[in-house]
């Protein structure tokens, strides 16, 4: 646990890409709810990302290795579920796909605008840790 | 040694967010309206925030948070307009949190004014995920930066309340289509609002004040 306290510190001056930070928040996370359900090695921990959510999976797979090298839980697996926005168009009563690498939210098929369900998550959804105790 | 699986749903940016809602119940109970500028360096935020100023001293009390890598520049031009401003030195991290914002108003007596706005560190990405308290995020482009950003940094253009294109002066001077642009921000953005501005002319400068006038008094009245 010594290991937490200096993280904040140890990438204060390196932190130049968001990435980094939301790594940082989701080893937090997962201390904290290892703490809240007893004590234990990190094991893996699975995140939803929605396509919407502004981050990049594999950066934030390399902030994780960084965030938790050298510490009590290295090693731990950062799982991360890519999770599609959910896009409808009012006027067609239809779902429309997002064409890749767009983020316009008008309906490709009559102009009005979409209405856009989830695609925004960066949640920590499942902590597993390996203890001692039952 | 046994292995134990929780299942939550739990929001990886929790703790940034409780404090960012602890900073909109601050601003409520301040009345504070609060404004979190985000654009590419040297888009025109600061001397957005000057001519702002210059109209808008006498009718509102104003105060700024500028973040910025390195140097006290822009805080500087701010407070040489007699607003109060803070300036936060990120030493190279690429956007401003709430916890940085909490910092700012516990050093400087920013508060109470009528609108608050947090200039953020320039850039197009990383500001656009972190929730800093404000009512209203504005995106700024200027005409100098091409056409074509709004779509390859879509994130910021859709989550914009309102986006001010500024440097319009300079339009005819550079290969900028103004009707693509605006097309492609209410694609992203079917309810944004859209400002084409000039702090060298004045231009869209009474249409922007008006706006924080409006929003200001919806604030009031909530």
């Amino acid at each position: 646990m010594g290991h937490l306290k200096p993280l904040w510190l140890r990438f204060r001056y390196t932190i130049s890409m968001h990435e980094m930070g939301i790594a940082i928040e989701i080893y937090r996370t997962c201390r904290e709810v290892v703490r809240e359900h007893g004590q234990g090695r990190l094991q893996s921990v699975r995140i939803a990302v929605g396509e919407l959510a502004a981050v990049e999976p594999d950066l934030l797979k390399f902030g994780w290795e960084a965030v938790i090298v050298d510490g009590p839980d290295e090693g731990a697996e950062l799982e991360i579920d890519f999770c599609r926005a959910d896009q409808r168009c009012p006027s067609c009563g239809e779902a429309k796909e997002r064409s890749e690498g767009s983020w316009f939210r008008i309906c490709p098929d009559c102009g009005a605008p979409l209405e856009v369900r989830g695609g925004d998550e960066l949640d920590v959804l499942e902590v597993t840790f390996e203890t001692d105790e039952d | 040694m046994t292995k134990k699986l929780v299942t939550i749903r739990r929001k990886a940016l929790a703790a940034s967010e409780e404090r960012a809602d602890k900073l909109r119940g601050r601003f409520a109970d301040s009345g504070t309206l609060v404004f979190n500028l985000i654009s590419s360096p040297g888009s025109g935020k600061t001397t957005l925030l000057e001519t702002t100023i210059g109209r808008m001293a006498e009718v509102c009390k104003m105060a700024v948070i500028e973040g910025d890598v390195a140097t006290e520049r822009d805080a500087d031009r701010i407070r040489a307009m007699g607003v109060p401003a803070h300036q936060v030195l990120t030493s190279g991290a690429c956007h401003l949190d709430a916890r940085q914002i909490e910092t700012a108003l516990e050093t400087t007596d920013l508060l109470p004014a009528d609108v608050l706005f947090i200039e953020n560190v320039g850039n197009l990405i990383c500001p656009t995920t972190y929730d800093l308290g404000e009512d209203f995020k504005i995106a700024l482009l200027s005409v100098t930066e091409g056409d074509d950003k709004p779509i390859k940094y879509p994130a910021i253009f859709s989550r914009a309340d309102i986006t001010v294109i500024t440097k319009s002066d300079l339009l005819p001077y550079v290969p900028f289509d103004l009707d693509t642009v605006t097309g492609h921000i209410s694609s992203l953005n079917p309810s944004g609002v859209i400002l084409v501005v000039s702090s060298t002319t004045g231009e869209g400068i009474d249409l922007w004040c008006d706006l924080i006038a409006s929003r200001l008094e919806a604030k009031r009245r909530s």
